[in-house]
Order: C-alpha cells, then structure tokens, then sequence
C-alpha cells in the first residue's frame, strides 16, 4: 500500500526543525486559544460554553486515538466509541462506588481500557482494511447492546448521580473552569506524547507499515506486533477520554458506545486532517460547535453535517489542517526566505 | 487596561441588573428538550403539537400571571448526553425558568441532574419508567403522565372483568423497559387471578417475529400481553395477522405499543387491542372534546396521551406559578405539591411524596382506527405506594 | 419417540421455514452487496439506504394508484438510475485516488446518513403501511404460512437464479467479469469500463430496491429501516466471500438457517451476536471468505 491521498503527511510534519514549523504554529494557536478561551469565560462567569468547550475537548481525545489509527497506522475504527463508552462507564462506577478521586477513575480506566483493547485488538489486528473496519463497527454493536441490556449498569437509562470528581483538596470536576483546565492538560499531554511518539522507532515503524506493509515484515519486524501496540494505546487513549465525561456531566448512558459516537469521531478526524493529530482536535473543536448551533436552527442538522463530510472526502480529503499546514508552511518558508535576503 | 475592565464590569453588572430586572415582567421562557429526530421523533412531534396548542391559548387568555409565555425548542436527538448539553444551554444560556419535553428515561433523568445543579424544575410528560418518581425521584422532577404501574393496574383490572383467570403469554423487547414493563404487568395480573402460560423476549428492532409464533400457538393462551412500540408494533401486528394469530386471542399491551403515530400502519390488525392509559380521545367530556378539536384544527391529526399530557402540563405549571405568584423555584415546588389542576382528562392531583400526578386511569379498545374507553379505574387504586425517599 | 416426530414436524420443521423466508431475503439484500464490491471494490455503506428508498418507491408508486405489481417492476428500475447517477456523480469522483477503498467506504457512509435524514424528511418520521397484494394462508407442518410469504421465497428464488444465469451466462455477464478481472485489458479491447462500472452499481441498487419493495407489506416501512440489515448483509457477504454470488446465496441461507434455528435454544438476542461472531472466526481463519472474488470465481 502506497502513500495515499489520506495519510501523505506535509514533510513539515516529520521534520524535527528548531525553527517553528507550521504545526508547531498550529498547535500552540490551538492551545493557546484554549487558555485565552479559558480566561475570558471565567471573566464572564460563563458555564454552559466552559463545559460545551470542555466536553468538545473530551471527544477530540476520541478523536486523537481514531487518528493514531487511521492516520498513522492505516486501520480504519468504526467501532471506537465502544473504548470511549467503556471508559465512561468505568470511571463512573469507579467514582460513584469506590473513590470520588480524579486520579484514581482515570487510573483504573486507563488499565480497564488497555486491557480491553488488547483482547479486541487480538480479534481484530488480524483482518486488513475494510474488514477491520467492519470487525471494530460489529464489536462495539455487540458490546453496546450488552451493557444496554444489563440491568445492573442501569440498562437503557444509565448510571445517574455520579459525583464530581475530587482532582486537588478545593477543586473537582464540578467546577466549568477548573475541569475545562484539567481537560485541556490531559489531552495536551495525549497530543504531546503521541507527537514524540511519532518521532521515536515505533512511530517510525507504523509510518513503515502504513507505507508498505509487506516490506517492514522482510525487514525483520513483525508488523502484527506493532499494530497491536498501536491499537492497544489508542484504546487507552479513547477509554481515558471517556473516563472524562461522567466527571464533567455526572452521568453515563449506552448512548456513548452507540455507532453514531463512532462515526462523528471519524468524520471529526476526517474534516480535521488525517494523520495530523493536530487536525482532529481543531476538527472537533469546530463540528461540536457547528453541530450546537445549527442545531438549534434546524431539526435537519444531519444532513448539514452529512453533505459537508460527503463534501469534503470528494473534494479535500486530505481535511482542514492537512491543505492548512502546508499553505502555511509555504508562507513561513517565503517569509524566512525574504527575512534572509534582506 | 484599567478602564476597559472597569467598563467591562460595569457593563456586565448592568446587564445582569436587567436581566433581574426582566425576569419579573418580561416573558417567562420555558424550555424543551425533545426529540425532534432519531427514532422518537413522532412523539416529539406530539409533544411540541401539544405544547404549541396550550401555550396559544394561554397565551391569548392573558399569559400566566398576566406575563406572556415563550417556547425555546431544543432537539435532544433521543440521545440523554444531547439532551443534557441542551438543557443546560437552555438554563445557562437562554435562561429558562421552567423545562419540559424530554421522552426517554435516560434523558429524563439526566436532565433532572442537570436542573438540580442549575436549582430550576423540569417536568415530564411522556416518560413512564416507574423509577423516575420511585427510587430515582428527584425534588426538582415531576412528572405528570401516569407511570408504569398505573397503566398496567388499569388494564389488570378490565382483564381481571371480562376475562378472569385466564391464561397469558407474554411478549416483550429484549430492553430494561420492556422486560420491566412485562414485569409490572405480569405481578399485576397474577394478583388478580391470571395465571402465566409463557413469556418470550425479542430482540429490539426485531424485524421478523415468525419465529415466535410456534411457541406462543402451542401454549394456547386466551390473551397476549405485549410491551412492544413503534415500528416494532406494527411489524408483530401484521405478523400476527397475516399467520391468524389474532383471530381467538385477546391482544393486550403498553400504552405506547400503539398510539396515533402508528396506527395508520397497523391498520385492521389492531382491531380488538386493549391498553391501559392515562388519556384517550374518546373521553367523553366536554373539555376533551373541545381539546381534540382544537388539536385537529390546528395539527390536522388526532392527539395521543404525549400531545394531551404535554398540552396539560403548561397548564399545571400556570396553577403553580399563580398559586405561589411567583417563579422563583422553592416557591413554585411547594405550589406544585399537592397541586390540583384541570385537564382534558378531568382534574389530577400531584401527589407532594413523589411528584407523582395522580388521575383516572383507563382501559382504551382501538376499533376501526379510532380509541374507545372500555374501563376504568380511580386515581388513588391505581396509583400505587409513594416509595420516594429522597424527599 | 413419537415425541421426536411431533418436535420436527411442528418445531424445527416451521423454523426452518421461517429461516428460509428470511434468508431470501438477506441474499437479495446480499447480492447486490457482493456484487457491488466484487467488481467495484467498492464498499457501499449506503445499500441500506437503497433498500430504503425501494420501499418508499413503493409507498409512492402505491400512493399513485399503481398496483403493487407495477411498483415492483418500476421501483428497481428508477432505483437504478438513481443508482448509475450516484456512482458517475459521487463514486466515481475518489474512484482514483490510492486509498479508494477507504475513501468510498467514507463516502458511502456520509451518503447513508444524508439519505436517512432525506427520507425522514420527505415521508415523516411514521411507519407507513404498504398492503399485502396477495392475502390468505396455506397451512403447512402443522402452522399456517402466508401465502404472500411463499411468494417472496419463490419469487426471491427466481430472481436469485436470474441474476446467476445473467453473470455466468450472458455476454454482459462476461462483459462485468472481464472489467471486474482485468480493467486496464478490459478498457483496451473496448469494454466501456466507466458505463460498466456505472451500471453494475445500479444492478446492485436496483437489486437493493427489489428486495425493498419485496419485503414492505411484511416489515413495514420507516425512515431508519435502511440500518434493518446493515450488519447481517455485511456479515453474510463477509463470510461468503466479498464479490462471490455462490458464497452469498450459500452463506446467506446457511446463516439465516442457523439463526432461526438458534432461537430454539438460545435467547434470540444472542443470535446477532452469534452471526458476529461467526463472521469474527472466518476473518480470522480465512479472511478471503469461504468462495474468493467476482472475477475468478
């Protein structure tokens, strides 16, 4: 397999130079931007927006570990959303019935969610393409109507009444702006970690595989083994966002494992810029938005939302951030040069 | 820097003034969190019909407590983590002073959290997971649809006259709310003298219930119980009929197996079915019939028990808000405790122990497309123990 | 002894009746599937959506004063268009591109949830019902079918036949097989690979109507219907073999069979899961399905 339209990365991206990079620039706007956001909702005395931006954060963390598989080792997950539910699930059980403590949710779920993943990865790793996209969508179909039958998780109502959770003595998850701050480090430090990761062996190697599978095995390396890494980390990835949400709304139902949580993460990733990391955060940040406000002018935002992704494979598949970065790498690139000759 | 965040404040203080200043003669806003796509979306529909009827029409009788009254239509998408993000929106934001609409149970109760943190009161009018007003009661949720229970003590009641001790199969979704419902149905008609001759569950969004149908036959049961609704309704019905399965049996189920949204597609194949309900269009009053006037005047189609409860409950919350001349929230909970208020369906009580409406409860028949009252039961036999201890 | 008879006439006997009704059904909704991939590679998450739009077709077509006959020889072919339309305006678009498998996958899918929402639009969110055009029961082992049902199963048969002879045994059929094998020799002996490409995709919507309009009076229609057989199809076709006929028809009976039958036994919630999990352990015992490709088989 060929590098495609989908996952050709801007060299920008892969090019470890001390002078900033365009997605160096990106990233630090979209962080940034946050911490401005931040500060001007808690001059406001805002909440809904605070915790609206907060759970947007949430599934760009969904979104982070849809892009590790799709964008940077080629497998397509349309089942992701089963991670982010049994994230949710456990978190909010861990909070309402053991310890109301931020890092002992996150802890357990993170372990939970890795385990999980490898025993699904282990099914799933081994059927190529499409099939494991079917594989990871009939999965989480599966599992969903487990837990939706399963009147001790609450069955089709879900668990209410988790408490906030307790991150430092005097600051838990009920507070818009403290959460919001947490959320902001966790998911920049998901996004920080996966970008070394990227420029580590393994991130090597699964840039290796994605490029031509067939070859890396000759080299030597076992691409199953590396594959499973991938997919075990990106369960944990999903399964600590989703250990987020009962924190931030106090309460979980089996809604989140639904296929249309997996699928908005995909289209999220997609209108964002596979394979960018950076893409499906700003891609999420944007739909969530997009997806609250339409919605309140229409009961067709569906559709707006559908055509605009239908639009977009067509026409820019490689997303938002993917033709972004390199237009502004292309502007840097001029303004150095011109900086220099003059 | 110093005078841009004076005048900020400043502003900030002025506009928080007027707010307050607002919110005691502008429009009172209440929100609703329904669905208005997804697969609920024709109850939603219901709902805002209903809604949309009693807020014209208190509207033009001078508004409540002589202040106009606003809608804000929020789409819950039947999904409770969609809803929960509206309903905040529609407190934080568009700040409402009073919500309603949300359908499933999930939602419902979400949202009710969400009230709570927001000190504000929600009403439902279609939810009927015995929970909500049981052991997940909440003192800033009321609901005023009758409950589970209700529905299955009324129906137990006209089986238990016309058809005493007889056998029942039971057929339900393989989901917490149809297996529950079953249940409740079940403990209900046993205690007056049925007797259970077999019980199977079918997966929800079954499409082919042929499988079924050998079991059910043998057993040979006089009546059958279904908790089934919407599509599914109508696939099991057509079913029956087209293997005669309906021929000597007496079909009996849930009040939302079928209501006006499907009816139109189970056509004759519902002839002959009996629920147990909180509202009918064949109430024969003349507030009900004024109602289902007006309705299909305005809609061009007949309401169900969620247009008319959803009709009543802008109502309820006009007695409470003018009986406490007020809308701040302690005060509108004492009114509504024990309130009493006129409906299409005659006068319900909120019982004050679980914010729990009580009323008469019918047996309804559908015949040739249309409901008629075959039984009834009084509001206190029918409602059963207040089991609420949160408040 | 006796008790035995008594359990396969009037137990397992209808079951597998049942099962076969079904089955019928699943591999016209299969086939169209297959075919779509095998020769296309294309996999087209919006065949539901097709199935759909048959149904409602009919509902349209019925509402118009045609007869339920009409609407079953009108519906596929209007589909078809559509369906042609679709492929030359929108698939054919990422067509090129390297990563066309997953690119129409993606396109498929934010077709399909476009469609839903239209059709939700257009025909409300209420089921409709579309009447039997042929009523009555016939007893048979002991319960009573009805007679529309043994309809869809031979009628459903027939054209399953059809299909076969028209690919193994017409020159058209030989036509899509070539493109479907070797698209470059193909294009170069003068197949017109673009319109073939273009009308196999509408067969197979076409195929997805027929079966739409089949299965109205006894399922019902409704705006979310589409998502009725999404994983059935796939794990049928899956099984099968992506782009064999024989596999889907053989896969698609045999699985419909073990489904029904599992209803005795387990509880019938269990029986997608076990179709699930049946299509889990032959991806990973022999990912090619049990009979390989369109253009070899």
């Amino acid at each position: 397999m060929h590098d495609t339209v989908l996952t050709t990365l801007p060299a920008s991206v892969s090019a470890g130079r001390r002078r900033w990079s365009a997605m160096r620039w990106l990233a630090t706007a979209f962080f940034g931007g946050a911490l401005v956001f931040a500060a001007v909702a808690l001059l406001l005395g805002d909440v809904f927006f605070l915790r609206l931006a907060t759970e947007a954060l949430i599934f760009g963390g969904l979104a982070l570990s849809v892009d590790l598989l799709l964008g940077r080792t080629g497998l397509l997950p349309l089942g992701q959303a089963l991670f982010f539910g049994l994230g949710a699930y456990v978190s909010a059980l861990v909070l309402k019935e053991w310890s109301a403590s931020f890092w002992v949710a996150l802890g357990v779920t993170l372990v939970a969610s890795a385990a999980v993943g490898l025993v699904g990865g282990v099914i799933a790793i081994r059927a190529k393409g499409v099939y494991f996209a079917l594989i990871s969508f009939g999965l989480a179909q599966v599992v969903s109507k487990v837990v939706y039958n399963t009147r001790e998780l609450g069955a089709s109502d879900g668990i209410i009444g988790v408490p906030g959770a307790v991150i430092l003595p005097g600051l838990t998850s009920a507070s818009p702006a403290g959460f919001f701050l947490v959320v902001l480090a966790f998911i920049g430090a998901v996004y920080f970690g996966l970008r070394y990761l990227m420029d580590t062996p393994l991130g090597r190697l699964l840039d290796a595989m994605r490029a031509n599978e067939h070859r890396v095995a000759f080299l030597g390396f076992d691409p199953w083994r590396y594959k499973l890494v991938a997919f075990v980390l990106a369960a944990a990835i999903a399964g600590g966002s989703g250990a987020l949400y009962p924190m931030l709304r106090g309460f979980v139902s089996p809604e989140l494992m639904f296929f249309q949580v997996s699928g908005n993460a995909v289209i999220n990733v997609i209108v964002g810029g596979t394979g960018t990391l950076i893409g499906p955060l700003y891609g999420t940040a944007l739909l969530t938005g997009l997806r609250s406000v339409v919605g309140s002018f229409t009961a067709h935002h569906h559709i707006v939302i559908g055509v605009l992704f239908v639009v977009v494979v067509i026409l820019m598949p490689r997303g938002l951030v993917g033709y972004g970065a390199p237009a502004l790498q292309r502007w840097l690139d001029a303004r150095r040069a011109a900086r220099e000759v003059a | 820097m110093q005078r841009t965040l004076t005048l900020a404040s400043a502003a900030f203080a002025l506009s928080a003034l007027a707010s307050a200043a607002m919110a005691q003669t502008g429009p009172i806003r209440i929100g609703v969190v329904t669905p208005l796509t997804g697969t609920y979306a024709g109850i939603g529909q219901q709902v805002k019909w209903g809604l949309d009827l009693a807020v014209r029409q208190i509207n033009a009788g001078g508004g409540i407590a002589g202040r106009q009254v606003e809608l804000i239509y929020e789409d819950e998408e039947a999904n409770p983590a969609v809803a929960v993000q509206k309903a905040e929106k529609l407190f934080q934001v568009s700040k409402v002073d009073f919500l309603t609409g949300t359908v499933n149970s999930g939602a419902t109760l979400a949202v009710g959290q969400v009230a709570e943190r927001n000190n504000r009161l929600i009403a439902t009018t279609v939810s009927f997971a015995d929970s909500i007003t049981a052991d997940k009661c909440s003192p800033n949720v009321f609901r005023v649809n009758a409950r589970a229970g209700m529905q299955s003590a009324a129906l137990a009641d006209w089986m238990a006259a016309t058809k005493p001790n007889a056998n029942v199969f039971y057929l339900g979704p393989d989901y917490e709310m149809g297996r529950s419902t079953v249940a409740a149905f079940k403990s209900a008609a046993e205690a007056k003298g049925a007797k259970s001759v077999g019980e199977v569950f079918a997966p929800l969004d079954n499409k082919d219930y042929s499988p079924f149908f050998g079991q059910m036959r043998s057993a040979r049961p006089a009546v059958i119980y279904t908790s089934v609704a919407g599509n599914d309704t109508v696939r099991l019905f057509t079913q029956m009929a087209e293997f005669g399965l309906n021929r000597s049996v007496q079909v009996v189920g849930a009040s939302g197996t079928v209501t006006s949204q499907n009816l139109p597609a189970i056509g004759k194949a519902a002839d002959g079915f009996v629920t147990g309900v909180g509202y009918a269009t064949g109430i024969d009053t003349p507030e009900n019939k004024k109602f289902v006037a007006d309705f299909q005047a305005a809609n061009k189609a007949a309401p169900d028990l969620y247009g008319a409860d959803s009709y009543g409950v802008l109502f309820f919350y006009k007695a409470a808000v003018e009986k406490a001349k007020s809308t701040d929230t302690d005060k509108v909970r004492e009114a509504m405790r024990g309130l009493q208020w006129n409906t299409p369906q005659g006068l319900k009580t909120m019982r004050a122990g679980d914010h729990q409406a009580m009323q008469e409860m019918y047996a309804m028949r559908v015949n040739g497309g249309k409901f008629e009252i075959v039984g009834c039961v009084k509001a206190d036999a029918a409602i059963g123990p207040d089991t609420c201890t949160r408040f | 002894m006796s008790a035995t008879l008594e359990w396969l006439q009037f137990v397992l006997a209808p079951q597998m009746i049942n099962g076969l009704s079904i089955g019928v059904a699943v591999v016209l909704m299969a086939l169209g599937l297959t075919i779509i991939f095998g020769l296309l590679d294309v996999i087209n998450m919006a065949h539901g959506e097709f199935y759909a739009i048959g149904a409602y077709l009919a509902v349209l077509l019925l509402g118009l004063g045609l007869s339920f006959w009409a609407a079953l020889v009108l519906a596929p072919l209007i589909m078809a268009v559509l369906g042609y339309v679709t492929e030359r305006g929108l698939v054919q678009r990422v067509f090129h591109s390297r990563d066309r498998h997953t690119l129409t996958l993606l396109l498929t899918f934010g077709l399909a949830v476009v469609l839903e929402d239209l059709l939700k639009i257009a025909f409300g969110a209420n089921p409709v019902r579309v009447q039997s055009p042929i009523t009555g029961a016939t007893e048979m082992v002991g319960l009573f079918f009805p007679n529309y049902r043994l309809f869809v199963m031979l009628f459903g048969g027939a054209l399953i036949a059809a299909v076969w002879l028209l690919v193994f045994r017409t020159s058209l059929g030989a036509l899509v097989r070539a493109a479907a094998f070797d698209r470059q020799m193909s294009a170069s002996l003068g197949v017109p690979v673009a319109r073939v490409y273009a009308g196999t995709f509408a067969f197979g919507a076409a195929l997805a109507a027929t079966a739409g309009v089949l299965l109205a009076p006894i399922y019902s229609v409704f705006p979310t219907m589409g998502r009725d057989f999404v994983l059935i199809a796939f794990s049928v076709v899956i099984i099968g073999g992506m782009g064999s006929i024989k596999g889907a028809v053989l896969a698609g009976l045999l699985l419909t069979q073990v489904q029904s039958l599992s209803s005795l036994f387990i509880s019938p919630v269990w029986s997608d899961p076990l179709l699930f999990g049946i299509m889990v352990l032959v991806l990973m015992w022999r990912p090619q399905g049990l009979f390989g490709k369109l253009g070899h088989a």
